[in-house]
């Protein structure tokens, strides 16, 4: 109980944090911008990290999830809709798209769902790519009133969301459900989970917090050169590095390794231009091989080692 | 009626591209229960390096197959050391399956963004004096790079069909895909044999490569589509069904012009995603094998 209140704290002082930052100074806006992306990535990642790193379902389509909210989002702020009801619509819309997707998919055995999930993705870049051919932008007059700290607070305040849905949703018979799916479907399956159910309420939830994001990236980019740039296989592979890098099925990981992740490509873009990507995919493979669980569990494994260690030594003293 | 049969003869010819594609991931897939979503990456990286080959000695694109195959066979055995090979140590094979996505996901993003690097991401094809030219029978235009593409993926049917049931490597292959363990007891070394695989099917990547920067053309981010023409196709002839795979690549290719009449052009992948998705669902073992048979 302690150790919950220690961990309450720590998030409750990093919020306040994050709060008060722009209030009390100047934030540049290169600051700024970083940060919204930050939150951005804090977003998509704890939204895979809830289907992926919880459920044990690979979704290689989060960039049609995302995409979705960026578009609908945009369509709807366009139509004079205020923008906090655009970005819930963004959501929701999300979640209409992960039911048409989810359904069929989920029920496809182990890898095919990543599989048909990429491709959905790749055929939606294609199809909307081909329907909205032209620059697709905001009237003039929001650019002239464009300013970062509102964008700011709404990624705050969604990110915020994001990480707390997670925390409620896996520490709730739900996630103990999704847990068992990722860990044995056959023997969850016999011991009366269904299933199904829970895959997909899995994947609604991440849909909707996919949507968000992408929301608060329409929100953030009035204009958009080519829309196929927002259903781009880069907004599945980053989010997922950051789970990664971080941890996946942990709920600090995913904001860990969006931190890493959105600090280091501004480092690296700065010094090596294009070919931080390749370092990055590096990175991410040897995660992946050598590394499977991430930062935080890392961290685990090596505090495991030490309190071995030094049990062992102790027992050797006496 | 012209129309009908220059759909169904284009159908054809696309469709032995198509399962040209499939080969390597079949191979891998059926093999090493490796699910390669780089593939499409080095066919790209294929048809690059073609495209050098062209431009900086002249030397016609079918008659460098041979060198891209050299090239290809050396990446692959490099994707195999360097990737491939450290998952083989995980114990299950849904893992094993899950694990080598998110791998070859990331040899995606290098691939893609080395290529990116060397040749621009600007779109690269290559204009020989017989692009574009075609045979006409019976009032059906017949491209002469489409052929050339149906003629490699029937030789390579053909060869593959050899060396998996009258060599010994071939043997060999079949014994580690039956079961590794105890094939390593009866002697073969199935580490080689995976290693070899894994570069002949990154291989045949490659010389789909070389039909598609010849008929079509290449972009640094253009693999994705390709591989998952590929899926589609392996999906179609049954997981590890190699000998099905120009049929069932044929058979995508006729769906496909004919959807071309109904839904128009762009929106033909959309349809081989529905196809796929419907596949998977009702007969997950593929269109041509029984439901327990399963064979290499």
């Amino acid at each position: 109980m302690t150790a919950n209140w220690k961990k309450l704290l720590i998030a409750g002082v990093v919020c306040a944090l994050f709060i008060a930052l722009p209030m009390v100074m100047e934030l540049g806006t290169n600051i700024l911008n970083l940060l919204v992306m930050l939150f951005i990535f804090i977003i998509l990642s704890q939204s895979w990290n809830l289907i992926g790193g919880y459920t044990g379902q690979i979704n290689l389509g989060l960039a049609a999830f995302f995409g979705c909210g960026v578009l609908v989002t945009h369509f709807l702020w366009k139509a004079e809709v205020p923008i906090y009801l655009a970005v819930l619509a963004g959501g929701v819309a999300t979640v209409v798209l992960a039911v048409i997707i989810g359904l069929p998919t989920l029920r496809l055995r182990g890898v095919y769902f990543a599989i048909g999930t990429l491709a959905l993705a790749e055929v939606l870049r294609i199809v909307m790519g081909n329907i909205f051919a032209t620059w697709v932008k905001m009237p003039g007059s929001y650019v002239t009133t464009y300013s970062l700290l509102p964008r700011y607070y709404l990624g705050l305040v969604v990110a915020l969301i994001a990480v707390s849905v997670v925390y409620f949703v896996t520490n709730s018979k739900l996630g103990l459900a999704m847990v068992a799916v990722r860990d044995d479907e056959q023997a969850a399956q016999v011991t009366g989970v269904n299933t199904f159910k829970y895959k997909v309420l899995a994947l609604l939830i991440s849909a909707f917090l996919a949507g968000l994001g992408g929301g608060v990236y329409a929100f953030y980019r009035l204009s958009f050169y080519s829309i196929s740039l927002v259903f781009s296989p880069l907004w599945t592979f980053e989010p997922l590095m950051a789970v990664m890098i971080g941890g996946a099925g942990t709920l600090v990981g995913p904001v860990i390794g969006s931190f890493f992740l959105v600090i280091l490509s501004e480092v690296f873009a700065l010094t090596l231009g294009e070919a931080h990507l390749i370092l990055f995919g590096v990175l991410f493979i040897l995660v992946i091989l050598y590394f499977p669980y991430g930062l935080v569990g890392s961290v685990d494994q090596v505090r495991q080692l030490m309190a071995r260690a030094s049990r062992g030594r102790l027992w050797k003293a006496r | 009626m012209e129309n009908v049969i220059q759909a169904i003869v284009s159908g054809i010819l696309v469709g032995a591209l198509y399962a040209l594609i499939a080969y390597g991931l079949g191979l891998i897939m059926g093999i090493m229960k490796f699910l390669n979503v780089a593939h499409g990456s080095f066919l790209i990286l294929g048809g690059y390096v073609s495209y050098w080959i062209f431009t900086l000695w002249g030397i016609d694109p079918y008659l460098s197959v041979p060198l891209v195959i050299i090239a290809t066979f050396l990446t692959g055995l490099i994707l195999y050391k360097l990737t491939l090979s450290p998952l083989l140590k995980l114990p299950d094979i849904e893992m094993r399956v899950a694990n080598s996505l998110l791998v070859t996901f990331g040899v995606i993003y290098v691939l893609d963004n080395a290529m990116a690097l060397t040749w621009t991401p600007n779109s690269r094809s290559i204009m020989t004096s017989y692009t574009g030219e075609a045979i006409d029978i019976f009032g059906a235009h017949l491209s002469i790079t489409g052929l050339c593409g149906l003629g490699i993926a029937i030789l390579v049917a053909v060869a593959l069909y050899f060396i998996l049931s009258k060599t010994y490597f071939g043997k060999h292959v079949r014994a580690a895909t039956q079961d590794a363990e105890a094939a390593s007891l009866c002697g073969v070394n199935v580490q080689r044999t995976y290693l070899i695989s894994c570069g002949i099917a990154v291989a045949l990547a490659g010389v789909a490569g070389v039909i598609v920067v010849s008929s079509y053309s290449v972009t640094p981010t253009s693999g994705l589509s390709w591989l998952l023409i590929g899926i589609v196709v392996m999906v179609l002839a049954g997981e590890g069904n190699i000998n099905a795979i120009l049929p069932a690549g044929i058979i995508l290719g006729l769906i496909e012009s004919a959807s071309i009449f109904v839904v128009g052009a762009p929106y033909r992948q959309a349809v081989a995603l529905v196809i796929f998705i419907i596949v998977l669902m009702f007969r997950p073992q593929g269109l041509f094998t029984g439901r327990e048979q399963k064979s290499i």
